[in-house]
């Protein structure tokens, strides 16, 4: 697994942006050079591809233009199951990003609950993402449920413990200084905590949501008979590989596309950090 | 002295604090009344920043008793909203606020509408001399303008005293005395009440009106008035420098 572990050490986000992340307009000449970069890439794979499909037989690798009017015929008659996907994708992110907020925030706040709530946290990253599919198919009969249950035990340990990690760098300084005009807890936790850990849930929504498409397919082809995943089962068990790899073609997409959107919402939301330039 | 009343604002009775086997405070007493600015001027670990912390009410003391506006600052935390403000060392500003939100911060804490506390704001960054930088970012203010900020801040809210604990030391000397020289002027022209915490002589000169300094652990070593007619008067300044860095021991502290 690529992900990076949750609550792993990070660049702190609140003093630090790097430059340019996929979606986000990056400095002029650099953006430039990536995009020709990225385009290289992509016509070489599909060099490479329409190659291979010379050699070999179709069900091996079919010519990339076969590929992309799956695609496009996906597009035209699917859409239903990306639409399914990108709901069960958002609400589990949704729910997770809330559920993990207030996880972080109690432990980074009540120091007697903080060592059972990490040890439960702790425990839940050790147990492997299948196992939560298996355990999921045997423990709900509603697909829904299923999906939700697995992507939210997945994700949440990353929100909580990346939100506590935030608490933890909370500077003793501003604490002393708003405390010096006597707030209430709830204004502590609106003028200070609150904004100060918007920046660690960006970052976790940044480096999880990669992930997160990944396990919503996962657990689409394993608990779903709807969604991407439950349409790229049906593609490999009817030997349609142009279809799996016209799925796979869009769910890359998908990724840049959503990384790019939090990119420019974390512009726009965090304009009040400096660019870090590293030279 | 201007505008004092026969109360006083601050008081310490016998005052004694220890951090395990050392005493930090020692039996000290002292009063601040109504628009008073009282300097506590000593050297690293004359007990400067204990005494600033009682008064501020984050720490109590293990002996005697410490009254600020009329309440037990420790105890009666909270009894001391909106009457007590600080500046400290550092800025401390918000780094995601704009110059003029971290001006409008304790306003906001006292519950005022976001719009009026940002009128009010904007009236104490033009006094700070920040007009025209009030949409600034913090990392886009100088540390001077920072500071200023952070002074703003601490008298947006309107207390009845104000703290400021060390709150020129860290910038250049030009700006410090620019920033002590507008700061008292201001402070002497809404009359509020002022203890300042330093540990360099010609601060407690400038600015306050009765300088306390302070020998470790914090005791009161001797105490120097600063009449308004003598404030310009270099013989008499230099006079009360000589007796001051005689009981700080010849030297300034830092």
């Amino acid at each position: 697994m690529q992900q990076q572990e949750p609550g792993g050490k990070h660049l702190n986000p609140l003093f630090a942006r790097p430059r340019a992340h996929a979606g986000e307009p990056a400095p002029p000449g650099g953006g430039r050079r990536e995009l020709i970069a990225m385009i290289v890439v992509v016509m070489t794979l599909f060099a490479a591809m329409e190659i291979a499909s010379r050699f070999v037989p179709d069900y091996i690798m079919p010519s990339p233009l076969v590929i992309l009017a799956s695609l496009l015929d996906a597009m035209r008659t699917e859409q239903s199951h990306v639409w399914i996907t990108l709901a069960r994708l958002a609400t589990a992110v949704g729910f997770s990003m809330v559920v993990g907020i207030l996880l972080g925030l109690i432990m980074g706040t009540y120091a007697g609950i903080r060592p059972y709530l990490r040890s439960l946290i702790i425990i839940d990253t050790g147990i492997p993402a299948l196992s939560w599919m298996l355990i999921a198919v045997f423990w709900f009969k509603n697909p829904e449920a299923r999906i939700f249950f697995i992507l939210t035990l997945i994700l949440i340990p990353f929100y909580a413990l990346n939100v506590y990690d935030g608490m933890r760098a909370l500077s003793r300084d501003l604490v002393d200084m708003i405390e010096s005009f006597r707030p209430s807890r709830l204004q502590v936790l609106r003028y200070l905590v609150a904004p100060h850990i918007v920046p660690y849930v960006f970052l976790t929504t940044r480096s999880v949501i990669g992930y997160a498409i990944r396990m919503a397919i996962f657990a689409e082809l394993v608990a779903s008979a709807v969604g991407i995943g439950s349409r790229m089962s049906l593609a490999q068990s009817t030997f349609h590989i142009d279809q799996v790899l016209a799925w796979t073609i869009f769910l890359v997409v998908l990724n840049l596309v959503v990384q790019g959107a939090v990119a420019l919402l974390e512009k726009k939301l965090l304009k009040w950090r400096p660019e870090a330039n590293v030279r | 002295m201007s505008g004092a009343q026969a109360s006083p604002l601050i008081e310490l009775a016998n005052v004694s604090k220890r951090y395990g086997d050392q005493l930090a405070v020692d039996r000290l007493s002292f009063e601040v009344r109504h628009g008073e600015i009282v300097a506590l001027l000593g050297k690293t670990g004359a007990g400067k920043s204990t005494v600033m912390n009682m008064l501020m009410g984050t720490i109590g003391c293990d002996e005697g008793g410490v009254r600020v506006a009329g309440v037990d600052p420790f105890r009666e935390f909270r009894a001391l909203k909106g009457k007590l403000s600080v500046s400290f060392q550092t800025d401390r500003l918000l780094p995601w606020r704009t110059a003029l939100d971290n001006a409008a911060l304790g306003l906001q804490i006292l519950g005022r509408p976001r719009a009026e506390a940002r009128q009010i704001a904007r009236q104490w960054l033009a006094r700070v001399k920040l007009e025209g930088e009030e949409d600034k970012y913090v990392h886009e203010l100088s540390g001077g303008m920072r500071q200023r900020v952070s002074l703003a801040r601490a008298l947006a809210v309107d207390p009845e005293i104000v703290l400021l604990d060390e709150s020129f030391s860290q910038l250049d000397h030009v700006t410090s005395q620019t920033l002590r020289r507008d700061f008292s002027q201001i402070v002497r022209q809404v009359g509020k009440t002022c203890v300042f915490v330093t540990h360099r002589i010609d601060d407690a000169l400038e600015m306050a009106d009765r300088i306390l300094v302070l020998a470790a652990p914090a005791r009161l070593a001797i105490e120097e008035r600063i009449p308004e007619a003598q404030r310009h008067d270099a013989a008499f300044l230099a006079q009360v420098h000589a007796r001051i860095a005689r009981a700080m021991g010849g030297e300034e502290g830092g």
